[in-house]
């Protein structure tokens, strides 16, 4: 054995190889067991070294494995033509001289991570342990140990660090509130939007139950959604639930709309959800201000449409004040005759009187369209909101010499709806109708359909024309708002029924007859009871 | 109100129930006698030239329009008077009517003073037209029972010719010409020369 070898370390693999390998230095392998040490050093990950403990380190034995890692042959290094200091990376050699020396000074083994720079320019990482071993005459401290290349591991490390800086960075800039609890429901973290929505300092509000960012009125729906999403369906865990809308409560018990989800963190040990939750004030201004703009444009175009309508709309009320005023007439003359004729004058004030009801109903259709008007849905009967708007259009069919067919299905279903609006989207629909029927010079007493057909789950409404169909140029303004083909109006009425069944949730459809003109259709969601 | 005839009628024609039967109780209550029609189609069909009276006619209605019966009843020869009833934007459409020879026309609602005036109006017009017709017709007929002697006397005369002048043009003796004229005046039923020459101008 080697004057200088220390006896293996028991248990430390690096020491006995080191100190085995440093006994080859005194003389070649012989007999099994060096061959066998030979092999070992061969398959060692790394280079086993023997050195002085001066400046760079000077070494007089290395294993195999210091080609791969600096890119030098052992005989290069042993012969002392490079020193080990030469590739330790300048920035660190002092640092891993001053671990060496201390260690050494007490006595004990020493560890340290570096970075070296390998013969071909390429910088390493690597992990070294040592000790010192003995001592030479001169007092230069002998050490031996293992260098090995940690390069992946580092590079893993940094890439670990790196993603969880990037995940917290993200939770922490996110817009909205990300909040995560454990099984029970407890709050363990809470982001920065998270405190600016709800007011709560992340260190208040841990620990406190999920359920108090919640409006008292949706607890239970929120504890509801809470175990439902603790039990995601079919079996995937981590399956996203549906979102849930609800009101929000911050710390001043404020209440706003929010929108949260909630889903499983995949990770071991027990569970954990993390839940994220948007703000929906500014959501719901912003969709309030456009149903309010949409309200003022319809009812715009409910009065642009009155307006073109006058002359139909005069002679309806005309009817009946013609009839009112030649009932009264009669009745005076039956009453001033020498034997008055009460019966008659009776028959007469009858008369009368119905048709003063006729002309206020006339005006109280009038009136429904020309109100102001805040949208909202009811249950409405399918067949009476087409029989209102249908009484309504003849009034301009009579004017242009049409007829408007009913053509409904018996026994229509209840619709949700907002009746006055879907009203002036079929009264604009059949104007629109009759309109390209005058253009496509129809016979005077041809026929516009409005049609409605229950499906499972609608009432759909066609509007069958005679005209002249929709041409491949006109498509493509029909829905622009001001654009027009009339002569007089403002182009307004197909955008906005557009925008008004697109409200209800649909859309309206055209396309163009087989024979001629065009049908226009739409639906309305069945009223389920 | 004196020469109204019995067999005259007020025909109203309406598509709209109310007016129609508004108007009907008004010539009612006026002791005028009417019958409605809802359409100027169900007007034209029952129409045979039999009628008497005037026609009230709505302007505006579906179908056969108030204009176009007007143009039909004037080329089959009806002399019936027509009071259009005009709605608030048909002015235009009225001025047409009267331009083809419409009595008159009155705007919904209507003036039922004014209304009653106009149909009277139009009654009599009627009436005068329906006596002088057939006054026409008789006196045609008187000149159609003349033999062609009579005939070639009869127009000589009645342009104020003297009978011997009539008897040099038609290379006859005066005394013939007289007997002819005697027996035409008696086939006219002509006393004078003026009623004669009455019977020609209707005849005409």
């Amino acid at each position: 054995m080697a004057k200088i070898s220390q006896p293996p370390m028991s248990g430390q693999l690096v020491d006995q190889l080191t100190s085995q390998a440093s006994d080859q230095l005194s003389g070649p392998p012989t007999g099994g067991d060096d061959a066998r040490l030979e092999t070992l050093l061969k398959n060692l990950p790394g280079m086993a070294y023997r050195c002085l403990n001066l400046k760079h380190w000077p070494m007089d034995f290395v294993s195999d494995g210091c080609f791969e890692l600096c890119g030098y042959h052992r005989h290069e290094i042993e012969s002392q033509q490079v020193l080990w200091g030469d590739f330790t990376h300048p920035d660190m050699i002092d640092e891993v001289d001053r671990k060496v020396r201390n260690a050494t000074e007490s006595g004990q083994p020493f560890e340290v991570e570096y970075r070296i720079i390998a013969r071909n320019g390429q910088e390493k990482w690597v992990w070294e342990r040592g000790r010192a071993v003995d001592r030479r005459s001169d007092g230069v401290v002998i050490l031996e140990g293992l260098i090995t290349d940690i390069t992946d591991r580092k590079l893993t490390e940094a890439a670990l660090v790196g993603a969880e800086a990037y995940a917290q960075a993200i939770v922490e800039s996110a817009l909205d509130a990300v909040i995560s609890i454990d099984n029970g429901g407890a709050i363990e973290s809470f982001n920065q939007a998270a405190s600016s929505m709800f007011g709560y300092r992340s260190d208040e509000i841990r620990g406190q139950h999920c359920r108090s960012l919640a409006a008292t009125s949706f607890y239970r729906e929120f504890d509801r959604y809470f175990q439902r999403s603790q039990t995601p369906a079919k079996g995937f865990p981590g399956a996203r639930a549906n979102s849930l809308e609800l009101n929000g409560c911050d710390k001043y018990d404020n209440e706003f709309p929010i929108v949260l989800s909630m889903r499983e963190i995949l990770d071991v040990g027990e569970k954990k959800y993390v839940i994220l939750i948007r703000d929906l004030t500014e959501q719901r201004r912003t969709e309030k201000e456009v149903r309010e703009q949409r309200d003022m444009l319809a009812h715009v175009d409910r009065l642009n449409t009155l307006g073109e309508m006058a002359a139909g709309i005069a002679h309806e009320i005309n009817q009946p004040l013609t009839a009112i005023s030649m009932y009264a007439q009669s009745g005076l003359r039956f009453l001033r005759r020498q034997n008055p004729q009460l019966q008659r004058l009776e028959d007469a004030l009858e008369k009368l009187s119905q048709q003063a009801h006729r002309a206020g109903a006339v005006i109280e259709r009038m009136q429904e369209m020309t109100r102001p008007h805040q949208s909202h849905q009811e249950v409405v009967a399918a067949e009476q909101l087409l029989r209102e708007v249908h009484e309504l259009a003849e009034v301009d069919a009579q004017i242009r010499n049409f007829i408007i067919v009913l053509r409904l299905d018996d026994e229509l279903p209840s619709v949700n709806c907002d009746p006055v609006q879907i009203q002036q989207v079929i009264l604009n629909l059949l104007r629109n109708g009759m309109e390209s029927m005058r253009a496509n010079h129809c016979k005077p007493g041809s026929k516009i359909i409005l049609q409605a057909r229950t499906s499972a789950t609608q009432v759909r409404i066609s509007i069958i024309d005679d005209g002249l169909g929709v041409s491949r140029k006109l498509e493509k303004k029909l829905y622009q708002p001001f654009a027009t083909t009339k002569a007089s109006g403002m182009g307004l009425g197909l955008s906005i029924s557009r925008s008004i069944i697109s409200a209800h949730g649909g859309q309206i459809e055209f396309s163009n007859n087989k024979a001629r003109g065009a049908t226009f259709s739409f639906g309305l969601t069945r009223h389920s009871d | 109100m004196s020469k109204l005839n019995s067999q005259q009628l007020v025909y109203v024609i309406d598509d709209d129930e109310a007016v129609r039967d508004s108007m009907g109780m008004l010539l009612e209550s006026a002791d005028l006698a009417y019958r409605c029609f809802s359409s100027a189609d169900s007007f034209f069909a029952a129409h045979d030239g039999s009628q008497r009276g005037c026609l009230v006619l709505d302007i505006r209605m579906p179908g056969m329009t108030g204009l176009e019966l007007q143009q039909k009843l004037a080329q089959i020869g009806s002399s019936l008077p027509i009071i259009f009833i005009t709605g608030h934007g048909d002015v235009p459409m009225a001025v047409e009517a009267m331009r083809q020879g419409a009595l008159d026309f009155l705007r919904k609602p209507v003036n039922e003073e004014n209304f009653l005036e106009r149909i009277m109006h139009a009654l009599d017009l009627e009436s005068g037209n329906w006596h002088q017709k057939l006054d026409r017709d008789q006196a045609q007929q008187r000149v159609e029972s003349l033999t062609e002697r009579e005939r070639q006397v009869f127009l000589l005369v009645a342009q104020g010719l003297a009978n011997k002048a009539v008897a040099s043009q038609l290379g006859i003796s005066e005394r013939t010409v007289e007997v002819h004229r005697a027996q035409v005046m008696k086939k006219l039923d002509a006393r004078t020369l003026a009623q004669l020459v009455r019977i020609h101008l209707q005849s005409e």
